[in-house]
């Protein structure tokens, strides 16, 4: 049977069949690999350790890159939100890749927090102190808990999308909070140490590459999770389609 | 077209998806909501002890005798005792002694910079000590390899060679 009737079938989703791969995210996914393996390399065995820290200091090459990917995550969250609420370039395919970007921010400010938990337990001495670094950044993961919550509340796709972005439009400007957090209050968590030159060498290239093959997943995972979301929403609008292609069928007969 | 009969019919199995109960969704938010309340009143209680430098105990407002406050300092280089509930913090040339009432940290160490919560206590003299509860290690933005000075002396030795040849 076929189920959609071109006539018919939503505008809104895209094409039939689409893969969620491509040759593209193919070489992309492989340069992530390779970018992940050499942080490996670099970050556990080739980089020097340091001189207070020590050893300790190897979690750093996979904290900073995550919180950099979950900051990139929620800015393009943010920003696909704006594009969606501004009419001349409204579609749900800007929906689609703030929802993925979010789930992706989600997932890696998680691994943020956990990471830097375990890093305070050796570093500091303790899991969690409610200084304002950590206090926003969890905070900020929770919004994006919520903003994940917002989306599957229900409706149409164009409901979904709506009040998502707004909420995602308003939980952007915690970004800049958290970051700035170090500066504004006295923390117990270190200030910024790339953009004040406090580091160098092997550490500063760990570090790099580390952003790097962070950032190379994260348009990985965006790509197919936002090719995922569209392939759900076609699902969704294939019921429709099919209610009425049937209802057609029993007028006609 | 007008007679297309749109009434709802009870089963079409590939929409309900987009039917189902946002229950699940709604607890998240829920939570969301009560975890997002006990953050800020967790980081607005936390706030109340005043975080205050070794040198500003006694000069900046809140950081005030018999009050419990964190300090910021660094360990005096041979000063920590072999029961590590004993030494010395310093700040921009102020030093105060500390008594630690629980075990610290294996991290403490000499020569880095803590933050300690307690009370600060003055004596009759008017000398003041620091009753320590809790010792957390702060490790600046600063990060340098372990053998950066020999790597540094290796270095120039061999520019000095060079220069030699």
């Amino acid at each position: 049977m076929t189920l959609l009737d071109p006539a018919t079938s939503s505008a809104t989703t895209g094409s039939d069949r689409r893969p969620t791969s491509t040759r593209f995210t193919r070489v992309l996914g492989f340069l992530t690999l390779a970018g992940i393996g050499w942080l490996v390399l670099f970050g556990l065995f080739l980089s020097p350790n340091d001189a207070t820290q020590r050893n300790r200091v190897r979690i750093l090459y996979i904290h900073v890159p995550s919180a950099w990917l979950a900051y990139l995550a929620f800015g393009v969250t943010g920003l696909s939100s704006l594009a969606y609420l501004w009419k001349r370039t409204r579609s749900l395919e800007w929906d689609r890749i703030a929802g993925a970007s979010a789930e992706v921010g989600v997932l890696f400010m998680g691994i943020t927090l956990v990471s830097g938990s375990l890093w305070g337990k050796i570093s500091w001495g303790t899991y969690w102190e409610w200084d304002s670094r950590l206090t926003t950044t969890a905070f900020l993961f929770i919004t994006y808990v919520g903003y994940l919550a917002v989306r599957d509340l229900g409706g149409t796709h164009q409901q979904r999308a709506r009040r998502s972005a707004v909420l995602a439009v308003l939980a952007m400007i915690e970004v800049p909070l958290v970051h700035f957090s170090v500066k504004w209050w006295r923390p117990l968590h270190q200030q910024e140490s790339v953009a004040e030159g406090e580091m160098e060498g092997l550490m500063l290239f760990s570090l790099l590459l580390g952003i790097i093959a962070f950032t190379l997943l994260y348009v990985w995972l965006v790509m197919h999770r936002q090719r995922v979301l569209a392939l759900n929403d076609l699902v969704d609008d294939r019921g429709l389609d099919v209610a009425l292609a049937d209802r057609r069928k029993e007028a006609e007969g | 077209m007008s007679d297309i009969d749109l009434s709802p019919r009870e089963v079409v199995p590939t929409a309900a998806r987009g039917k189902k109960k946002p229950w699940f969704a709604y607890g998240v938010l829920a939570l969301v909501l009560a975890l997002g309340s006990v953050f800020v009143v967790k980081f607005l209680t936390s706030a109340i002890d005043y975080y205050c430098n070794v040198d500003e105990v006694g000069v900046k407002d809140g950081c005030d005798v018999n009050r419990n406050i964190r300090i910021q300092g660094v360990v005096e280089n041979g000063t920590l005792d072999s029961t590590r509930q004993r030494f010395v913090v310093t700040f921009n040339g102020v030093s105060m002694p500390v008594q630690m009432s629980s075990n610290p940290t294996a991290a403490l160490e000499e020569c880095i910079p803590v933050v300690i919560t307690g009370k600060v206590l003055e004596d009759a003299d008017g000398q003041r000590s620091f009753a320590g509860k809790e010792v957390l290690v702060k490790h600046d933005n600063q990060y340098d390899a372990e053998n950066k000075e020999r790597v540094a002396t290796a270095d120039a030795e061999a520019d000095a060679c060079s220069q030699r040849g």
